[in-house]
């Protein structure tokens, strides 16, 4: 029986979601994600990736601190953030992460403050207002032993696995949305975190510390690495569309196959991966461009980032049980635009507070061409 | 869609329809995205809704009394009902097919486990409803909705849902619903008791009912009658719909595509 069907009358759903989900879900994947960059440097005291590790610790704390706020600004009652914690829910994901959040929160302050302290407690001999302020966060001049930075690095570490599973898991276990419902979201998700949260080291590489050339070589091989990882990851899970192995992956194909936006979306993705691959090859390769490194951590930026949007905001155009797509405008409002670059804002805040405050960089030796 | 899926998928929904109609004692269990155990409500019930499609003419009298009852803002729906006209590619014959949507109070409800603070909650008697004094908004149980039976009320900023009614059905009333209904083609009643009138139905045609996305496994409980398979997923049509916007950008109503 051949037939046309057309929807007449239907309802359109608004997004349940808003751009603050993507703002937590970047923030918080670039804040694990530099913590991992972190440990050969900082807890295992490799000299080589010292430099790394000061820069990933910076843009992990600041990460850290402003992410959690855009997940509060995501709940359409904010104010009731504290139900989660008189109402526990063990078998929800999102309350588990719940519980697992702020302790992670506490660890990441605890290690980069317990790294930092030396330098504050030096800092705080000197005379004026920022001595006397360096003495109080540094909670006066007693040794901190090397074990209690490691204790806390670990603990954060171990708090990072948790908050790696239960961002991916809160999305992938939605049977309701096959784009979402597969398992290798909550990897892409880790993957595409450890390239932006590279991209960002060698932005602020560039702009903060002088373009050191081994933390450029780094970075760019976190992200090379991470983006080939990446394709074949997205190729096992085409691979498990196209020979039926998942019904779930093959309900994702059908159910953005006939959006020209989709299309769109699917190929600048592809085109900026493949750009981002080909550029951290080429400046790998060809040592004297290494410091362009922060022109491809911008792309990695950009390729983390839309992938997020991808997920959380494009899934959601996907209408579950009609016909066709919804369409979807960012508003202006702190529901859409003012909220993205208000969360890049209370970052950019973060992070220059904590570099006027802490000497982070203090006894750095760059070397740059 | 094609037809060898539509088959099977309508194969499905027959026998999801048949499995729902066996008692399931409370499934609770500690594992994560697990049931948890339901809470208040009666017991000794379990409320379900047959749509008798064939006496549905789209009126929309259900969508209107549902929105005054229950005060949903506009723009957002507890039920809907909606439109489709499906043309024969061959002989050119037109009809129109009605679909009235609603929360399926699904036995395996995919939105309650998800609740990080378990303001939603399936009552003993089967319905699915929200405590908005405990909701926080987060939304996770619209997402988690296979139907979009649920929204966020922009009024009270918390999930909304349908309830069945449950505060009519708990003083012996009708849901809006039901009671407005020109055709008669909503039925709601105990499938626990034998002699009610849904069960009656459903022991006639066990055999014709279906549910909604059988594949997801959730065990709807909102029954169709007179269904057709190419509509119990999300159905292969052309969106007819286009929102019109001002020189501003804002939204100033619906047109239909080609008028």
């Amino acid at each position: 029986m051949n037939s046309m069907v057309i929807e007449v009358l239907t309802p359109r759903y608004a997004m349940a979601w808003y751009p603050w989900a993507v703002q937590y879900f970047f923030m918080i994947a670039i804040s694990y994600s530099a913590l991992m960059l972190t440990v050969p440097g900082l807890l295992l005291g490799k000299q080589r990736f010292l430099l790394l590790a000061k820069i990933a610790l910076l843009v992990s704390v600041s990460c850290t601190l402003v992410g959690p706020v855009a997940l509060l600004a995501d709940l359409h009652q904010p104010l009731r953030f504290w139900h989660f914690y008189a109402n526990i829910t063990p078998w929800s994901w999102m309350s588990i992460g719940s519980l697992l959040l702020p302790l992670y929160l506490v660890l990441v302050v605890a290690y980069a403050w317990l790294a930092w302290r030396p330098a504050m407690q030096e800092q705080a001999q000197e005379e004026g207002w920022m001595a006397r302020l360096s003495g109080w966060i540094a909670l006066g001049q007693w040794h901190s032993p090397r074990w209690m930075l490691i204790l806390s690095g670990l603990g954060a570490l171990v708090f990072s696995f948790g908050i790696m599973l239960y961002t991916g898991a809160e999305v992938a276990v939605l049977q309701s949305r096959p784009l979402w419902h597969t398992e290798w979201l909550p990897v892409m998700f880790v993957i595409t975190g450890l390239v932006a949260a590279a991209g960002l080291v060698l932005l602020l590489n560039r702009l903060m510390t002088g373009n050191d050339e081994d933390v450029n070589r780094q970075g760019l091989t976190v992200i090379f690495v991470g983006m080939i990882l990446a394709a074949v990851v997205a190729a096992l899970w085409l691979t498990e569309g196209i020979t039926g192995y998942s019904p779930s992956v093959q309900e994702a194909f059908a159910s953005v196959k006939n959006s020209p936006q989709w299309t769109a979306v699917a190929v600048w993705g592809l085109l900026a991966g493949i750009a981002l691959v080909l550029s951290a090859a080429v400046l790998l390769k060809k040592q004297s461009w290494l410091g362009f490194g922060w022109l491809v951590g911008l792309l990695a930026l950009h390729v983390g980032w839309t992938f997020r949007w991808m997920v959380l905001m494009e899934v959601q155009t996907v209408a579950k049980n009609t016909a066709g797509y919804y369409q979807y405008a960012i508003e202006a409002g702190s529901y859409g635009f003012m909220g993205i670059i208000g969360t890049f804002g209370l970052w950019l805040a973060a992070l220059l507070i904590i570099d006027i405050l802490v000497p982070w960089k203090k006894g750095m030796q760059v070397r740059a061409r | 869609m094609d037809t060898m899926r539509r088959a099977l998928l309508g194969q499905i929904a027959k026998l999801t329809a048949g499995a729902a109609l066996v008692p399931l004692s409370s499934i609770a269990s500690a594992g994560i995205n697990h049931q948890p155990p339901r809470r208040e409500g009666d017991p000794s019930k379990r409320y379900a809704m047959l749509i008798d499609l064939r006496a549905c003419i789209g009126c929309q009298a259900c969508t209107v009394s549902c929105h005054i009852e229950n005060e949903a803002p506009l723009g957002s729906f507890r039920t809907i009902v909606s439109q489709y006209e499906v043309e024969h590619e061959d002989s050119g014959d037109i009809a129109t097919f009605m679909l009235p949507r609603l929360c399926n109070h699904c036995d395996s409800p995919p939105c309650v486990p998800v609740c990080p603070v378990q303001a939603t909650f399936q009552r003993e008697d089967g319905i699915v409803v929200v405590d908005n004094d405990v909701c926080v908004g987060c939304a996770y149980c619209v997402q988690a909705c296979p139907y979009d039976a649920r929204f966020i009320n922009e009024h009270t900023q918390t999930a909304d849902k349908c309830t069945f009614c449950a505060h009519r059905l708990d003083v012996g009333l009708l849901p809006a619903c039901v009671e407005s209904c020109v055709g008669g083609a909503r039925i709601i009643g105990d499938i626990r008791d034998p002699n009610s009138q849904i069960s009656q139905m459903i022991a006639e045609h066990s055999k014709e009912l279906m549910v909604l996305k059988p594949e997801q496994g959730t065990s709807p409980h909102v029954f169709y009658l007179g269904m057709d398979d190419r509509f119990i997923s999300r159905p292969d049509a052309k969106p007819a719909l286009w929102d019109v916007r001002g020189p501003k950008g804002e939204e100033m109503g619906y047109e239909f595509h080609g008028h």
